[in-house]
């Protein structure tokens, strides 16, 4: 786990590069440099949030097992030494999908309109269910009857493969 | 900009814009410049929890603040009538032309023609949920939805749903201000109410809910959520991480309770544990499981 010292050290960065952009913020005229500054505003804020959560934590880990430090699940890609995810292009039949149900380890795994989709780290899809639906079946028509012309919802989902048959 | 800007040090986060609403309420009604309306809380079939949750609310307390606000004319909890009496007051203001707002909290149970749940009697007639809410709902100048059972059916219609219940839309057909949660928040309820005496209805989202108390993703403001930003999760309860891969409804959940908390602004479902999604629709079934050990890798 990343010892008190480093973080205190990332902290006061962080501290001093907010100092930088109030500054910056009260010299700047331009509205897009100033939203810019707001917007990099609002990452440090929450980076320092994050570093003050994991001191909390820190005390709560003594003696206890290091953090799963994980990738974080809005840039993780599909799981590259995991043989049904190594590319976009695997084919799935029903029968092997409703093994990714996201249960006993496994990722959980939807199709809709023929693709698949990983949602094991999806926010709406907490323990692999999502509104009384669970992960593992082709849920085309339940997606057609809630996201009618959500077609964008799709686009964030990180697709794995294919649905044959 | 409003005519009466509220100024610093006074608080503008939604906690304070309720309590604001609410004296406010009282002290144009002490003053004489709103005239009380009037006020049916009708409970239907339900565990009264609402009720409950509403009584915990204090500074001010909700029946010195409901009874400053408005007349309640009927209330199973809270009034001192009882029995026929008590059952013939809905009568007469179904029949006259009183002018009242309808708060309900409870689903409607349809089956055997309402029996599952009766209001009361007169005489030997059972007088069920159902017929009053039918009765009252077409009559009122407002209606509100209060808690899960009465904006979509909540655990009263949850499976097996043995009482066919169904929530007070299903059969009343007009326009419901719903407060889901389960139960609702003091602050919604008096908020909601404040602001329709003073100001007429709120601004509602499309599923007609006050926007000033649901319209925050709870994911969007929960403490936890440095550590789903960077993929670090609770494995069991008590962790103080993420709870997404434990059965956090977070994320599906629209509502204040991040910031507004409970039980007088003390703590919250995810102070402790998972948020259960008690304030989306849909709720209970549609948001199991609660929490689950038996999860997803990572
Ligand atoms: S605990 Fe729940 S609401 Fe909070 S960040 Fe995690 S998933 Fe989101
Ligand atoms: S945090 Fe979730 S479960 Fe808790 S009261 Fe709010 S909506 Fe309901």
């Amino acid at each position: 786990m990343a010892d008190m010292v480093t973080i205190q050290r990332q902290m006061d960065l962080t501290f001093a590069e907010i100092n930088y952009l109030i500054r910056l913020m009260y010299a700047t005229e331009d509205e897009h440099t100033k939203n810019l500054t707001l917007n990099q505003m609002w990452n440090k804020i929450a980076h320092l949030q994050f570093l003050n959560q994991l001191l909390v934590a820190a005390s709560f880990q003594q003696g206890q097992a290091a953090i799963p430090l994980q990738n974080s699940p809005q840039t993780m890609l599909p799981d590259s030494t995991n043989a049904p995810t190594a590319n976009n292009q695997m084919e799935f039949t029903r029968e092997q999908l409703a093994q990714f149900t996201g249960m006993n380890g496994q990722p959980a795994y939807v199709a809709v309109n023929g693709v698949v989709y990983d949602v094991t780290n999806n926010a709406a899809w907490s323990v692999a269910t999502h509104f009384g639906l669970s992960a593992g079946r082709d849920l085309t028509q339940e997606f057609a009857s809630c996201h009618t012309g959500q077609q964008w919802i799709l686009d964030t989902l990180v697709p794995v493969g294919r649905l044959i048959a | 900009m409003s005519e009466h800007p509220v100024l610093p040090p006074e608080s503008t986060d939604n906690e304070s814009v309720a309590a604001r609403l609410a004296r406010e309420a009282k002290r144009q009604v002490a003053q004489g410049n709103l005239k009380k309306k009037k006020l049916v809380y009708l409970e239907l079939n339900g565990c009264s929890g609402n009720i409950i949750s509403l009584l915990n609310g204090s500074n001010p307390d909700f029946e010195y603040m409901i009874t400053s606000m408005v007349d309640l004319l009927y209330s199973n909890s809270l009034m001192a009538a009882e029995g026929e009496q008590a059952v013939q007051r809905l009568f007469d203001l179904a029949a006259g032309d009183e002018e009242f707002i309808l708060a309900v909290e409870g689903a409607v149970a349809l089956k055997n023609n309402g029996m599952y749940h009766l209001v009361g009697k007169i005489g030997d007639r059972p007088v069920t949920g159902l017929e009053m809410a039918e009765l009252l709902g077409k009559k009122a100048t407002h209606v509100i939805s209060v808690g899960a059972c009465s904006v979509d059916g909540g655990p009263s219609a949850a499976r097996p749903n043995l009482s066919q219940s169904v929530g007070l839309q299903g059969v009343l057909d007009r326009h419901i201000i719903k407060l889901p949660g389960c139960p609702v928040n003091p602050d919604w309820f008096l908020g909601t109410l404040a602001h329709l005496l003073m100001f007429g209805e709120p601004k509602l989202d499309d599923m007609n809910r006050p926007l000033m108390f649901y319209s925050t993703l709870i994911h969007d403001r929960c403490p936890r959520r440095p550590f789903f930003d960077q993929g670090i999760f609770a494995e069991k309860l008590g962790e103080p991480y993420c709870l997404f891969k434990v059965g956090c409804r977070g994320p599906v959940t629209r509502t204040d309770c991040p910031t507004r908390k409970w039980n007088d602004h003390v703590n919250w479902p995810i102070g402790a544990s998972t948020c259960i999604g008690c304030a989306q629709f849909g709720f209970p079934d549609r948001m199991a499981p609660f929490i689950s050990y038996d999860t997803t890798k990572e």
